[in-house]
């Protein structure tokens, strides 16, 4: 009888585990539609997936990095690097878009790695190498634009965030929110089902254990940092898309909205946790109560106290989970 | 070892001679906010333009980043160490310049502030050269009422709660917008924030509020405080493919917006005159030391721009200033 009970409850607390985040997006979904059922049409929901990109995107990456107990500030400003660097190859050189946006992602990467190597080769903490990155990525990404925003011409890019056409709603969303969603997929089956998957868990739950137990630790995190830039590169051609510009100052404090949709989504910043899902729909949070409260014309002091306490319960709610766990 | 003592004092008697050259003659120090903005690098060409002119030495020196108080404090310290003649300043902060402004008036250093006001310090500085900022605002209000014929639903974009500057262009333009009784601002409350990306998703959720199922944008004209709003309003507007039946006024100009001003997308754009705010503060700086009086206030003027204006010359020289011509003699 009593293990019946005890069955019954840990089967409770995995459902709640899988299916938070999701059951906390219907919770502001469905209090927003009470308030203004517009939200509820199928152009807010293809605006709301659509301003959900560029940050979910981000959050893919930043995800893994939280997972292996890391984290990375650098991201905002990777993400103007790889604008910038698109912008230049399309405007100045005149470089097809496809391998424009492939450089950009090149250029996510190549930061990526570089926080990885100064991490895992200098053994220095993630926090205080990125800190340094988000500036130096930032003022190189300046320099080399000259301090100006570039403007690109419309190309095929700008459809990846641009509206539907009337004849293509049957589409949902643009193509860069199915992107995300597809990539999104592809992480979450790395994470689930591949040994490198379960080794990113091991490193983020107990380092010293999973080095004991033979797993390259250094290599686990080189790999997650690089991986990450790269997302964080692909979330820059996806600016650029949105914007029509590269833009030096882009994307500035950015990270701080990754970072919150990994952790609304289940993420633990001391490593071990977190779930791509769950990041996506953190993402897709914050821009649900972005866009209820300023469809109400609700202020704008008001949608940062709102996204600061979702932000709070979220955290407060997982501690629970985690006590009730155990 | 002769000859060494010799070429010794021959370098020691010339930088002494140099010395004694360029304490006769007046220098300028000009902090702007920041140094590699295009809007200081206009700023700069004034002030050399000024400088050239009157025969006066101008130091050009400035924080890295437009947030960088200290920075900025200890740039002001530094000159009044270095003994120049006068300062030129346009404070990061309406309050924390206050102290090192009033220690280098103390000492008997004369301070022009520019471009952004100092609160509490009529009486510590000798003049104040900027844009009107309110007067600004009034500006494109004027307009938006004469583009839409005294009618229509109007929305605000705001900039950064605390940017005192732009407060000051959006409450000209509010004020100004109560001549035309029947103007209404639909929309007031939202702030656009410090990116482009931020302030066009807010600018695309006050469309999504404010459309309706006939094709109709639900307001009729935008005011955006700034070039980064007009940016964001532009792209949302566009990207709704609702941009004919919108009139956006924006304040300042960059390359893109004059780009989009040609192809009419935008209605207007009040534009301010960054060269001028240079020159006149080193001009001004220039009588103070010379013993004469100068205004307290002095408005370096703002001028409402439409597509139709592009091809007059004074404004052309205003949107596209040869900067190099004055930047490359510094």
């Amino acid at each position: 009888m009593q293990i019946r009970k005890l069955i019954d409850q840990r089967f409770t607390w995995s459902w709640l585990n899988k299916f938070g985040p999701f059951l906390a997006l219907l919770l502001v979904f469905g209090f927003f539609v009470t308030l203004n059922a517009k939200i509820a049409t199928a152009t807010a929901l293809e605006i709301i997936m659509q301003q959900s990109v560029i940050v979910g995107i981000a959050a893919l990456g930043m995800t893994m990095v939280i997972i292996t107990g890391g984290i990375d500030l650098s991201a905002g400003s990777n993400i103007a690097m790889s604008s910038v660097v698109i912008a230049l190859l399309l405007d100045r050189l005149g470089i097809p878009p496809i391998y424009a946006a492939f450089t950009g992602i090149l250029s996510g990467l190549f930061w990526g790695f570089v926080n990885g190597m100064l991490i895992t080769r200098l053994r220095l903490v993630p926090f205080i190498v990125t800190l340094g990155t988000l500036l130096i990525v930032r003022g190189a990404a300046k320099g080399l634009a000259n301090n100006m925003p570039i403007t690109v011409g419309e190309t095929w890019l700008s459809n990846l965030l641009a509206a539907l056409p009337a004849g293509n709603k049957w589409l949902l969303f643009p193509a860069g929110a199915w992107l995300m969603i597809a990539l999104a997929a592809l992480v979450s089956l790395l994470l689930q089902d591949t040994r490198i998957g379960r080794h990113i868990f091991a490193v983020g739950s107990n380092e010293q254990t999973a080095r004991l137990c033979g797993i390259a630790v250094g290599r686990i995190k080189l790999f997650v940092f690089t991986l990450g830039g790269a997302f964080a590169g692909l979330a820059g051609v996806m600016l650029l898309s949105y914007q029509e510009q590269g833009d030096p100052a882009g994307a500035v404090g950015m990270e701080l909205d990754i970072i919150a949709a990994v952790v609304i989504g289940g993420g633990s910043l001391s490593g071990g946790e977190g779930s791509v899902v769950g990041s996506l729909i953190g993402a897709i949070i914050m821009t649900v109560i972005r866009t209820g409260c300023q469809l109400n014309g609700w202020p704008t002091w008001v949608t940062q106290l709102v996204t600061g306490v979702v932000i709070v319960v979220a955290v407060a709610v997982d501690n629970l989970r985690h006590r009730k766990a155990e | 070892m002769p000859r060494l003592f010799y070429v010794l004092l021959a370098i020691v008697l010339l930088f002494m001679a140099c010395q004694q050259q360029s304490s006769n003659q007046i220098t300028i120090a000009v902090i702007p906010k920041g140094t590699t903005a295009p809007f200081w690098n206009a700023v700069k060409a004034g002030a050399i333009q000024a400088a050239q002119e009157l025969g006066v030495k101008m130091l050009w020196m400035g924080p890295e980043l437009e947030d960088n108080r200290q920075q900025q404090i200890a740039l002001v310290d530094n000159q009044v160490m270095n003994q120049v003649s006068g300062i030129v300043l346009a404070p990061l902060d309406e309050n924390a310049l206050r102290r090192p402004v009033r220690s280098a008036v103390d000492r008997g250093i004369p301070v022009v502030i520019m471009d952004s006001g100092l609160k509490d310090a009529e009486d510590i500085y000798s003049s104040f050269v900027a844009t009107d900022n309110y007067l600004a605002g009034k500006l494109a209000a004027e307009h938006m009422g004469e583009i839409l014929e005294g009618k229509g639903r109007i929305v605000v974009l705001r900039y950064l709660e605390g940017s005192a500057s732009t407060d000051k262009r959006e409450n000209g333009f509010m004020e100004g917008l109560k001549a035309f009784p029947a103007m209404k601002i639909i929309s007031d409350e939202q702030y656009g924030g410090p990116t482009k990306a931020k302030a066009q998703q807010v600018s695309e959720n006050i469309i999504m509020r404010f459309r309706n199922d006939t094709g109709d944008a639900g307001f009729d004209g935008a005011f955006c405080p700034n070039g980064a709003m007009t940016y964001g309003m532009l792209q949302a507007l566009k990207r709704s493919r609702l941009l004919e039946k919108v009139r956006i006024i924006g304040i300042d100009a960059d390359p893109a917006l004059v780009t989009a001003l040609e192809n009419r997308e935008v209605a207007g754009l009040v534009v301010q005159n960054p060269i001028k705010i240079g020159y006149q503060s080193v001009k001004t700086m220039f009588q103070v030391l010379q013993g004469q009086n100068v205004e307290k206030r002095i408005d370096t003027g703002v001028v409402f721009i439409s597509p139709d204006d592009l091809a007059k010359p004074d404004i052309k020289e205003l949107i596209y200033p040869d900067l190099d011509k004055w930047l490359s003699q510094y």
